[in-house]
């Protein structure tokens, strides 16, 4: 019964809160709380463009915004390689649509009406605009290494005990961390690849931990964490290349021979290749769909969430009633949406392990024995 | 649509991101993991392993102990029946050398009293003897007095001696 009551104030208080907040807001006659700065030097403050702020949120930027500030970013490193050479600086000069000379070269980012729009561009000297080779320390990249700091933190913590512990059982995060990695190496690698985990186990655990680490930070809304990266295709597209590499440099002979010249009646191969052509269109496929499903994923994820924080806002002009009810609604639902975000970025982090080890051993087979038995394994995958 | 389309800068720092991670990982931190976890898993299997000999050990030993302790009771009883058993010997024997004994002192005693009383006898013998001599002697000394007696005594032991002859 308390449990109930607790609730019911929570939602109370939330409902008031937002009311308060409301009040202000409207009195200063500016609803402009999560509201990007480009959409301040608007006419219309009040206005918001419920678009611009989930691409702002799902893509990539200069800087990284702090909470409670809108104008103010963390500044990042610039790196261009453009027309005339390396030109390095900081992204606060250009984050508020300034117009940055270094040296004798001007940059800035590109606006709307470009097709490089939000990108670094160089001015060239007749006008037009320029895109140079551009490896910035983005906001994307910066979560990036946090991560590999991180998941760096997580295995070698593991990695100090077994060598100043030995064979002592590790307990607390270490434990977990340890718990973690036995989970994968048992539970997927060694039942997948047998005898050959050790060759592989490497990569594929690092793919768990990378990408299980990504995805958590990714939904911790302020600082370190906060940047949808594994929600972006250039970095799940990185990830499901390796493992195209690793499956296809490390294949075998009856690999290959299943891919040119596969164990089926002779009419569906020869005058016309198709199951050859079948096979080799799988081999592309089935890293393309490693890198769709958690790039879509782990985008939707962060895409609700945010769709459900902006209805209060989208909501605001209807009066503080519907404003209240509103944000009730769409705070439990977020919260809702974060939890269950917090299992798929398990699960995603796992089934991308588990189909890449997949793949990994489909590239391992050797004679007909073997193969029934990766055939078997590989069912499941095909329906997840 | 940007969000379709890789970005080439992250796609250069997620390689070099993931190659560092692979590498540092690779060198310091999965071979360690694995190798200490099989090590763990080894020795907890020996552990098992130790333990349940060790618990047949102590199961075996304990039957053993109690083999010997049977063992001993028993020995401890015969032990003990036979000490009773010597126990009773040794009264049996000591009382029957003291028999022996005294009845060797009883017979040394008799013969020494026999003695004795020969002894005594013979005395006696010889002391009445001596008195009877004496009483005679002054008997005879009484009557010899005068010539007459003297002489009748002569005649009549003469004519004894005749008689006698």
């Amino acid at each position: 019964m308390s449990k109930i009551f607790r609730i019911f104030l929570i939602a109370v208080m939330m409902t008031v809160g937002s009311l308060a907040a409301y009040s202000i807001a409207g009195s200063e006659n500016a609803v402009d709380v999560a509201v990007d700065n480009r959409q301040d030097e608007k006419e219309d403050p009040a206005k918001i463009d419920p678009k611009a702020i989930i691409f702002e949120h799902l893509g990539d930027g200069y800087g990284w915004e702090v909470p409670f500030n809108h104008h103010m970013r963390i500044p990042l490193p610039v790196i261009v390689f453009g027309k005339t050479g390396l030109h390095c600086f900081s992204s606060s000069h250009i984050t508020h649509g300034q117009t940055y000379t270094d040296g004798s070269v001007s940059f800035k980012i590109a606006g709307d009406d470009s097709k490089y729009n939000g990108k670094v561009v160089e001015i060239l000297p007749d006008g037009t605009e320029y895109r140079p080779w551009d490896i910035s320390i983005t906001k994307n990249v910066c979560a990036l290494f946090i991560s590999i700091l991180l998941v760096m933190w997580a295995v070698f913590s593991v990695a100090r005990w077994h060598k100043r512990m030995g064979t002592k059982a590790p307990r607390k995060v270490v434990g977990a961390i340890e718990a973690l990695i036995t989970f994968i190496y048992d539970g997927v690698i060694t039942p997948t690849l047998g005898k050959r985990s050790a060759k592989f186990a490497p990569y594929l655990l690092t793919v768990f931990f990378f990408i299980l680490f990504m995805n958590l930070m990714g939904l911790i809304v302020v600082f370190p964490g906060g940047a949808n990266l594994t929600g972006n295709i250039a970095v799940t597209l990185v990830l499901s290349v390796l493992t195209f590499l690793v499956t296809n440099l490390f294949g075998t002979k009856h690999y290959w021979k299943e891919v040119f010249w596969p164990d089926v009646p002779l009419w569906l191969k020869f005058p016309l290749p198709i199951m050859p052509v079948i096979e080799i269109f799988g081999v592309f496929t089935k890293p393309a769909a490693l890198t769709v499903r958690l790039f879509a994923n782990m985008m939707g994820g962060h895409m609700i969430v945010i769709v459900l924080t902006l209805l209060i806002f989208i909501f605001a002009a209807m009066g503080p009633v519907v404003i209240g009810a509103t944000t009730v609604v769409s705070v439990l639902f977020s919260i809702f949406m974060l939890l269950i975000d917090v299992l798929v970025s398990f699960i995603q982090a796992y089934v991308f392990t588990m189909l890449s080890t997949l793949f990994i051993a489909f590239g391992q087979e050797e004679g007909e024995h073997n193969k029934h038995e990766a055939n078997h394994k590989l069912d499941p995958a095909e329906a997840a | 649509m940007e969000l379709f389309t890789p970005d080439f800068g992250l796609v250069f720092w997620m390689f070099v991101a993931f190659a560092i991670l692979f590498i540092a990982l690779y060198k310091w931190g999965w071979p360690i993991i694995l190798k200490g976890v099989e090590a763990r898993a080894d020795l907890i299997d020996k552990g098992v392993e130790y333990a349940q000999n060790a618990k047949e050990q102590l199961d075996n030993a304990r039957q053993e102990a109690d083999k010997y302790i049977a063992d001993a009771r028993h020995r401890e009883a015969d032990i003990l029946r036979e000490a009773d058993k010597m126990k009773t010997q040794i009264i049996e024997e000591a009382r029957e050398a003291a028999r022996a004994e005294a009845k060797k002192v009883m017979d040394a005693a008799k013969v020494s009293i026999d003695q004795e009383r020969k002894q005594a006898e013979q005395e006696l013998r010889n002391q009445v003897s001596a008195f009877a001599l004496a009483v005679a002697d002054k008997v005879v000394r009484n009557e010899m007095s005068d010539e007459k007696a003297q002489k009748r005594l002569v005649d009549t032991l003469i004519n004894e001696m005749e008689k006698n002859n």
